[in-house]
């Protein structure tokens, strides 16, 4: 069931659109068609469509024409050519009050910097979606007073914005987009004015809120990861164009082009990320003065069963298991002899992804080692929690 | 390109034609404006008169009070600058400078408001009205006198009507910049729950804008009590009125303590302003609304009671009422008060109001002053008479003997006109420059080839007797534009100079206008200013006295007392 459909969305700011419209058509590059027509093309040739109940992401970097986008949709920005059909209707074609029937009833949208009204309670502001439909007084804040419960804040209803902080304002915002039931919401870089932590938790809000009321919801955003993280679809925006769309899946596993390929790139940091950020200390004995029983105290007040074995200069020798130093305990010879040398080492500027496939065939974990020098191990924890902190990248390998 | 250098555009004479062609075509609605107007200002003075002054300092200083958020500075200023200005007299003229900076504010903030909201919404509004509101913030504020009294004749109307376009712009720009800085994302948020133009201004942009408006508002008011003094130039009444005719008697003194009431009230009315624009606190915003409901009802009431009652007493004033024009000279001075001070004794009501020159004539022209006995003919006022004389009606010389001329202190080795080369920086000292003897001067310059690179200064009566003074004490060279009777010639030794082309008049006598239908509508009045007569030298007593810091209408009491007989004469 298709909700949203875009058919050749054009916008261009200010004149001479037409030599402008050309110049796009040749891929002239941005700035030279700003310096010879002086306008600027915020969106070309968009073709896209929602399916009801899915949340659409639209990524790309600032400038890339996404905002100018999204504001298409609900026409807070005038079309230049194109059409938007939303439930079969087209958008593009409507008169000033049926728009205004379509953003009351249809679509509500939720802002960067939230758009709350600095003079009006908080209560006031989750209602005037409801207030300038002409609702009764009564019940439109009854339905306002509802939606600050779902979001946990009715208790602040009689404060002011700026009372309150980043996420609670966000919260606000998004209490008064869903205030007015709309059946699409519209949400632009909701979450960038958040710090990591609020916005990591808005998005899990959000994608609980989807299981429940199921609203077909537009989503704008910068991140790669908040799109792996909430997008059931993302599309892709360069230049006021689409590169790509479809699933997180598809974008990493097949990028459209090279301009994808780098962007996904940058965020994937499996290929970033490289054996000195994920080392950890290593658990070493020394053998040149240590002996087994040295080399026992240590594992037993560490926890471990081995220790790595490096010399007076921190030069590896290889590694040394709990039984083997027992061994030389009971039989009185130096550590030496029981070291084992058939470490897997690796270099300090090898990437995670690369040790990924050594470290799942080494029984021991890796020594990270700079001219023979031990800087580190890596151990198996470590790299999956590196990989964790990025998205559910299943490498293509 | 020559003949657009040798010819000069006739930019004048467009700008007289367009004036009066307005003036005629739309004379019904000027005159409604300026008699409705006129109406409801006097009702507003003279209720705010009515309030008895203690009970309105009290009130005052009480709103001061609550409005300074209880700070006393405020408080205790308001209360004794109050006090000062009843102590010094000034009252009543306070109360019409108070209507005049109210209404003015009201019809500018009627006017700016809209136009600035327009001009937000508008680009194309705002690249029009924007040179429009430049124009009309450099252009001195005299120039819109001239077709204010062209409009609208003389009185609070014209004063209004010039204050508010000098007023204006502050409240237009500023309207238009605190909606213009609306934060875009707070205007799509509005759009995009489908808020209408009207909704988005009533909800969101005038609720934002509100300080950067009200700050306009207080600029305006500043402004408009401003144009007050200019004003005052052309008959409105007030503090205004005290300057300027100190200024044109040069009395520092008498200045000064106008100047002074001026700033008090102006400083109360911009501290108010200003105290109404403070950023409200959160927890006292439920409070403040119904305080603000209170204040706006007590507010009004005071208003509706001052306007019953003055309105009730409006109909019981008397229907002897009678309305002299002067202008701000010494000999004028002195006549007028004691013919108005007759005229009380009659039993009427008189209005005396001070103008400027040309101004004092149209107006009895018009109709809107019954008369005045300051008419110097038939030279000094020679221009105007030629130009009203067919509107006015002339009872004859109430003095005669009196003189025109160029003056100088005796000590001066000049006797004529014509022995004139170089004294005194060439320079004549004149009196304002729509004054008939200032005209009569400057055609003198043309008639005599040893003047022709002279200029006439003009400046004001009493600047110029101040002039005289001083270059008298250091024994400097002066030439001034003289006449008698004047005080000046009983306190200085000076001389006429002979004026053998008599450029600058022979004898000439003061008349008595009224303007035409007085007979009609006040015979009484009519045939005590037909009566009047009388002589140089009693004019010249009553001038002295006056000079000695008498109070004008004092001295027209005390010389009536002791000229009862000749002043019974008049009246018969």
């Amino acid at each position: 069931m298709i909700k949203v459909q875009v058919n050749n969305l054009t916008k261009v700011f200010g004149k001479k659109a037409q030599t402008a419209l050309a110049m796009m058509k040749e891929h002239r590059p941005k700035t030279e068609i700003l310096a010879k027509t002086g306008a600027t093309v915020g969106v070309y040739d968009v073709n896209f469509e929602v399916n009801e109940g899915e949340i659409f992401v639209i990524m790309g970097l600032s400038g890339s024409g996404k905002s100018t986008l999204i504001r298409l949709l609900n026409r807070l920005i005038e079309p230049t050519s194109g059409d938007i059909y939303i439930d079969g209707q087209d958008i593009a074609k409507l008169s000033k009050e049926g728009l205004r029937e379509v953003r009351r009833h249809k679509m509500s949208m939720v802002f960067q910097n939230f758009g709350l009204f600095p003079h009006r309670t908080i209560l006031e502001n989750t209602e005037y979606g409801l207030e300038v439909r002409g609702i009764p007084k009564e019940e439109r804040q009854q339905k306002a007073e509802q939606a600050l419960k779902n979001s946990g804040l009715i208790s602040f209803k009689d404060q002011l914005p700026n009372q309150l902080s980043g996420g609670m304002q966000q919260r606000v915002g998004l209490a008064r987009a869903l205030a007015n039931d709309p059946e699409i919401l519209l949400m632009d870089e909701a979450f960038s004015a958040l710090d990591p932590l609020i916005r990591r938790e808005m998005q899990d809000e959000l994608i609980d809120l989807q299981a429940n009321v199921q609203k077909t919801i537009i989503f704008i955003t910068h991140d790669l990861n908040e799109a792996l993280r909430i997008g059931d679809r993302i599309a892709l925006m360069k230049d006021g164009e689409i590169m790509q769309i479809g699933t997180g899946e598809e974008i990493l596993t097949n990028p459209a082009n090279d301009y994808v390929r780098e962007f996904v790139e940058d965020v994937d940091r499996s290929k970033v990320l490289t054996a000195q950020n994920i080392m950890v200390p290593a658990l070493t004995t020394n053998i040149d003065i240590d002996g087994p029983n040295v080399a026992l105290n240590r594992m037993r007040k560490e926890e471990v069963s081995m220790l790595m074995v490096v010399n007076k200069k921190r030069e590896l020798k290889g590694y040394i298991t709990a039984e083997s130093a027992l061994e030389a305990r009971k039989t009185h010879r130096p550590l030496s002899e029981f070291v084992d040398a058939t470490i897997r080492t690796v270099d300090k500027e090898m990437l995670v992804n690369d040790i990924f496939t050594i470290i799942f065939d080494s029984p021991t974990p890796l020594a990270v080692v700079e001219n023979g020098r031990l800087q580190g191990v890596i151990i198996r924890g470590s790299v999956l929690e590196a990989l964790a902190e990025t998205s559910e990248v299943n490498e293509d390998e | 390109m020559n003949n657009l250098l040798t010819n000069q555009l006739p930019v004048a004479d467009w700008v007289e034609t367009i004036t009066e062609w307005v003036t005629n075509n739309f004379a019904g609605l000027f005159s409604f404006i300026q008699n409705t107007g006129q109406a409801v200002m006097d009702s507003i003075t003279h209720g705010l008169v009515q309030i008895p002054p203690f009970i309105f300092i009290i009130l005052l200083t009480i709103a001061a009070f609550f409005v300074s958020q209880k700070r006393f500075g405020l408080t205790l200023f308001t209360f004794i600058g109050l006090l000062f200005i009843y102590n010094q007299g000034l009252w009543t003229d306070l109360m019409s400078t108070v209507t005049l900076v109210l209404i003015s504010s009201v019809v500018s903030i009627i006017i700016g408001i809209p136009l600035g909201i327009l001009m937000a919404k508008s680009s194309k509004a705002q690249s029009i009205i924007t040179p429009i509101l430049d124009f009309m913030q450099t252009m001195p504020g005299f120039v819109y006198l001239i077709p204010a009294v062209a409009f609208f004749g003389i009185g609070m109307v014209p004063g209004v009507f010039a204050s508010v376009i000098f007023a204006l712009p502050p409240t237009v720009r500023f309207t238009n910049l605190g909606i213009r800085q609306v934060p875009k994302e707070l205007v799509e948020a509005s759009d995009s729950f489908g808020g209408t133009a009207w909704q988005k201004l009533f909800k969101l942009e005038l609720p934002l804008a509100k300080n950067t408006i009200l700050a306009g508002i207080n600029q305006t008011t500043m402004l408009s009590l401003s144009m007050v003094v200019i004003a005052s130039m052309i008959g409105a009444p007030g503090l205004g009125r005290g300057v300027l005719s100190a200024l044109q008697r040069a009395q520092v003194g008498n200045g000064f303590v106008n100047g002074v009431a001026l700033v008090i009230l102006a400083i109360i009315i911009d501290r108010f302003t200003q105290h109404l624009n403070k950023p409200k606190t959160v927890t006292s915003k439920s409070m403040s609304k119904k305080k603000k409901w209170g204040v706006t009802a007590s507010v009004v009431v005071v208003i509706l009671a001052a306007v019953g009652i003055s309105s009730f007493t409006a109909n019981s004033t008397t229907d002897k009422e009678i309305n002299l024009a002067y202008v701000e000279w010494d000999t004028e001075i002195a006549s007028t008060n004691v013919v108005a001070e007759v005229l009380r004794q009659m039993g009427y009501k008189v209005n005396v109001t001070p103008l400027d020159n040309a101004i004092m004539w149209e107006s009895v022209a018009k109709g809107e002053m019954d008369g005045m006995v300051a008419a110097w003919l038939p030279n000094t006022h020679g221009s105007q008479y030629a130009q009203y004389k067919d509107q006015v009606e002339d009872l004859g010389a109430n003095l005669t003997g009196a003189k025109v001329g160029l003056v100088v202190p005796s000590y001066m080795d000049v006797d004529s006109i014509e022995e004139l080369k170089a004294q005194a920086g060439k320079t004549i000292t004149g009196i304002e420059p729509g004054a008939g003897v200032v005209n009569a001067a400057e055609n003198t310059l043309k008639t005599y080839s040893n003047l022709s690179d002279w200029k006439v200064a003009t400046s004001s009566s009493g600047a110029m007797t101040v002039a005289l003074g001083q270059a008298i004490k250091n024994k400097e060279e002066i030439v001034i534009t003289g006449w008698s009777p004047h005080w000046m010639f009983a306190k200085y030794d000076l001389k006429y100079l002979e004026d053998p082309k008599g450029g600058m008049g022979d004898e000439e006598a003061i008349h008595t206008i009224v303007r035409d239908g007085l007979k009609e509508n006040q015979p009484e009045a009519y045939q005590l200013l037909d009566n009047f007569k009388w002589t140089k030298e009693d004019m010249e007593k009553v001038m002295l006295e006056i000079k000695n810091k008498k109070d004008p209408q004092k001295a027209a009491q005390d010389w009536i007392k002791n000229n009862q007989e000749l002043v019974d004469s008049w009246k018969k």
